[in-house]
C-alpha cells in the first residue's frame, strides 16, 4: 500500500518537474538553444510570489503576477541579450546564459539577502487529506490538479491552434517560416518569455512547498534538464512522460532504497542516453 | 528581520585587512596591532553564515581593542566551503599576513583541513563545526572546538525529550548518509536501546536532496509518536517545512536534533516551528551575564540579535585574543597553551576547555517553537525546554594528541 502511496506522492513531485522543465523544452525545440538561466527564472517565479505575499498580496494574486513578471523580464533579456547569440555555436549560450543565471542570483541575494524564506499555503488549501493511512498536503493535490489543466490548456495551444501551428513551423525551419511572412524575432521572444514564464510559475507554485533560498536555482535547472535529456529535447509530452517517471522514481526509491533516489534518477537519465540518445519521445 | 537582511544586504560591514608582517615566532609589544583572521564562507550556500561570523569577529576584536588598549582586527578569509579554498586562504595569510590565530570553519570538511593546517604553520584555529573528529580521531594540539558533538547534541535533545513524552514509545529518524549523521543516528539508537524505545523506521537520503515527501509518506506509514530528524541547515529546513504541510505536527511530536538556531527560526517563521523542538548551540534568551552582555553589545553595534553563527564568532575570536594577549605572543603552541585547561565565563554560563581534547565543555539546548501570538518580539521563536553538558570522554572519542 504504501508503493501506491508513493507512485501517487511522485505523480504530484512529477507534475511539477514537468512543469518546470517544459518551458526549457520549448525553447530548445523552437530555438535550438540551451538555456542554463532556466534555473534562474524558476527562482525568480518564487521569490517574486514570496516578494508579494510578504506585502500582503494573496498567493492567487501573486501566483499568475510572479509568473508574468518573470515572462516579461525574460521576453525582454531575449530581446536585448539572448537573440544576438542564437547563431553561434553552443558554448556561447552556455556561457552567456550561466553567467545570466549568476547574476540573477547574486542579485536575488542583494535585493532580498542571502537567508531563505516561507511562504505559506494559501487559505483553504493548508490542511490535508486523510485516506486511512495516506496523509496528502491539500496544496500538493492543488498543484497536481493545476498543472494536468495547464498540461492540457499547452498542449492545445501548441497542437491545436494556429498560433501553436506557427510556432511549430518555426522549430521545423525558420527561414520557410519567415517567407510565408510571420515575424520570427516576434515568435522567438514569445516562446523565450512562456518558457521562461512557465519555469517562474513552477517556481510560484513550488514556493509554499520547497520555500524560498537564493540557491533554489541550481537544483531546478539539474532536474529541468535531466527531464529533458530523458524526455526528448523539444518534446512536449516528452517532458510530461519524463517528469512523471522522475517523480515517481524519487518517491517509490524513498521506500526502496531511499539513500539512492538521486542516485537512480541520474542514472536512469545516463541509461536512456545510452540506449535512447534523442530521448524517449525526441524527434529524429 | 528586516534590520539583519538590511544589513547583510548591505555588505557594508566586512572584516578589515591589513598587512602585519614580521610577527612570527616573537612576543609582541604591548603596542602591536594582533589579527585574527576569520575563515568562513562569504560566498556560495553558507554565505550567510558566514557573513553572520564576520560580525561577529568584528564586535569581539572592537571590544577587545577598548579592553586591552592595542588595535585588534579580524581579516575575512571567504573558504567558500571548500576545503582546498579554505587550505589556500590560510596559507595565504599565514604567508603573507602573518597571521597565526584564526576563528571560523563552518563546515566540518574546511574545519579539518585548517586544522591541520595551523598545526603544520605553529598557527591556532578554533572553530564551531559539528564533526567528532575535530576533537576526535582528528584531534590535534593546534585546533580547538566551541561547539558540541553529536553525541551531546543528541543526549541533550533525545533523553530530555524521551524523559518528557513517556508514552511516546515509536520513533522514526530522517538521516542524512554521511559521517555526521550517523553519529547523531548511532547515538539515538544506543538512548531508544536504554530507554526501551521502539524505532520504528530510519531513511537515509543525499547529502543533496531537496524533496522529502517520499521520506515522509514512509514515516506516516510508520505511525511514529515522534519523528526526529536528524539533518541540518537548509535540508532540516526542507524536512520539517514538508512534514508540517504532511500535516505530521498534528499526528507526533518533532525534533530537530541540530538547528541552526534564529536563521532558521528566521526563514521557517513561526508558524512552521510552533509546537517543534529543536536541539541548540546557542540561543540568545541564555539567562546569563555573558550572553547577556553580548545581545545588548550586538543590538547596540549591528541593531539586530545575535544568532549562532554571530555568537560563535565572537567567542571564538574572543578567547584567541584573550590567550594571546596573556601570552604575550601570536605563537600557536604558546596561545595554546594558554587555551588549554582554561574555565571562563562564556556565553552558555561556564565554559571550560578541555585539555585533553581542545573541547570546550559547554551547554546544548533543548528549545521549543513558541506561537506567535507568544512571542515578545520578533526574535522570540523558542522557550528553552532544558539544557546541560554531555561529553564522551576525550578516550571515548577516539583524540590522541599526541
Amino acid at each position: 500500500m504504501t508503493y501506491l502511496f508513493q507512485i501517487f506522492n511522485g505523480i504530484g513531485i512529477g507534475m511539477l518537474y514537468f512543469l518546470l522543465a517544459v518551458g526549457l523544452s520549448v525553447i530548445f525545440g523552437l530555438l535550438q538553444f540551451v538555456n542554463f538561466a532556466h534555473g534562474a527564472f524558476y527562482l525568480l517565479g518564487a521569490y517574486f510570489t514570496y516578494d508579494l505575499v510578504e506585502r500582503g498580496y494573496s498567493f492567487w494574486v501573486a501566483m499568475p503576477l510572479a509568473a508574468i513578471m518573470v515572462m516579461a523580464l525574460a521576453a525582454l533579456t531575449e530581446i536585448v541579450l539572448l537573440r544576438r547569440i542564437y547563431k553561434l555555436p553552443h558554448t556561447f549560450h552556455i556561457l552567456v546564459t550561466v553567467g545570466l543565471a549568476l547574476i540573477i542570483q547574486e542579485m536575488t541575494i542583494i535585493v532580498w539577502g542571502p537567508l531563505g524564506g516561507n511562504v505559506p499555503p494559501p487559505e483553504g488549501l493548508n490542511g490535508v487529506i486523510i485516506v486511512g493511512d495516506f496523509i496528502y498536503p491539500e496544496y500538493r493535490l492543488f498543484v497536481i490538479a493545476f498543472t494536468a489543466v495547464l498540461a492540457v490548456g499547452l498542449w492545445w495551444v501548441l497542437e491545436g491552434t494556429r498560433i501553436g501551428a506557427i510556432v511549430r513551423a518555426g522549430s521545423e525551419s525558420s527561414e520557410n517560416t519567415a517567407l510565408l511572412g510571420y515575424n520570427t524575432l516576434r515568435i522567438n521572444s514569445a516562446v523565450f518569455g512562456l518558457g521562461a514564464g512557465l519555469a517562474g510559475l513552477a517556481g510560484a507554485l513550488a514556493a509554499p512547498i520547497r520555500g524560498v533560498e537564493p540557491f533554489m536555482g541550481l537544483e531546478a535547472l539539474g532536474i529541468a534538464f535531466v527531464v529533458v535529456v530523458i524526455g526528448g529535447m523539444g518534446s512536449y509530452t516528452g517532458a510530461l512522460l519524463a517528469g512523471i517517471l522522475v517523480g515517481v522514481t524519487q518517491s517509490v526509491m524513498a521506500s526502496l532504497w531511499p539513500e539512492g533516489a538521486r542516485l537512480m534518477i541520474y542514472l536512469g537519465m545516463a541509461l536512456v542516453i545510452v540506449a535512447m540518445p534523442r530521448g524517449l519521445l525526441g524527434r529524429a | 528581520m528586516i534590520n539583519r537582511r538590511r544589513l547583510l544586504q548591505s555588505g557594508a560591514i566586512a572584516g578589515a585587512s591589513l598587512l602585519l608582517p614580521g610577527l612570527a615566532g616573537r612576543a609582541f609589544s604591548a603596542s602591536e596591532a594582533i589579527t585574527v583572521g576569520i575563515p568562513v564562507p562569504i560566498s556560495g550556500p553558507f554565505a550567510a553564515n558566514g557573513k553572520f561570523a564576520s560580525l561577529g569577529g568584528i564586535l569581539a576584536a572592537e571590544e577587545a581593542s577598548r579592553e586591552f588598549g592595542r588595535q585588534v582586527k579580524t581579516l575575512d578569509l571567504d573558504t567558500e566551503g571548500k576545503p582546498a579554498t579554505a587550505v589556500r586562504k590560510v596559507q595565504d595569510a599565514f604567508d603573507n599576513n602573518g597571521i597565526k590565530l584564526y576563528a571560523g570553519g563552518i563546515l566540518s570538511s574546511e574545519s579539518l583541513a585548517m586544522g591541520k593546517e595551523a598545526l603544520r604553520r605553529n598557527g591556532v584555529f578554533i572553530t564551531t563545526a559539528g564533526a567528532d573528529e575535530i576533537t576526535g580521531t582528528d584531534c590535534n594540539a593546534a585546533t580547538f572546538r566551541w561547539s558540541v558533538p553529536t553525541y551531546g547534541a543528541i543526549e541533550q535533545t533525545v533523553r530530555p525529550l524521551v524523559d518528557m513524552l513517556p508514552d511516546a514509545k515509536r520513533w522514526y529518524t530522517i538521516t542524512p548518509q554521511y559521517v555526521f549523521g550517523d553519529g547523531l543516528l548511532n547515538v539515538a539508537k544506543d538512548i531508544f536501546k536504554e530507554k526501551g524505545i521502539e524505532h520504528v523506521g530510519n531513511s537515509y537520503h543525499s547529502l543533496t536532496e531537496k524533496e522529502f515527501s517520499g521520506y515522509l509518506t514512509n514515516a506516516i506509514a510508520a505511525r511514529p509518536d515522534v519523528l526526529l530528524i536528524l539533518n541540518f541547515g537548509s535540508q532540516s529546513s526542507d524536512t520539517l517545512r514538508q512534514a508540517v504541510s504532511f500535516g505530521l505536527k498534528n499526528r507526533m511530536t518533532i525534533l530537530v536534533a541540530w538547528a541552526s538556531g534564529l536563521e532558521q527560526f528566521e526563514a521557517l517563521g513561526p508558524d512552521i516551528c510552533e509546537g517543534v523542538y529543536f536541539g541548540a548551540q546557542y540561543w540568545h534568551g541564555v539567562d546569563t551575564p555573558g550572553n547577556q552582555a553580548l545581545v545588548k553589545s550586538v543590538r547596540e553595534r549591528f541593531d539586530l540579535t545575535p544568532n549562532y553563527s554571530l555568537a560563535g564568532s565572537y567567542i571564538l575570536t574572543k578567547l584567541l585574543v584573550d590567550a594571546a594577549v596573556k601570552a604575550g605572543s601570536i605563537d600557536g603552541d604558546k596561545v595554546a597553551a594558554e587555551l588549554r585547561g582554561k574555565t571562563y565565563e562564556g556565553l552558555t554560563g561556564e565554559e571550560t576547555i578541555r585539555a585533553q581534547d581542545n573541547q570546550v565543555i559547554k551547554d546544548y539546548y533543548l528549545l521549543k517553537g513558541k506561537a506567535k501570538k507568544d512571542m515578545a518580539d520578533k526574535d522570540d521563536f523558542a522557550e528553552i525546554v532544558s539544557q546541560g553538558k554531555s561529553f564522551l570522554s576525550p578516550e571515548d572519542a577516539g583524540c590522541k594528541m599526541g
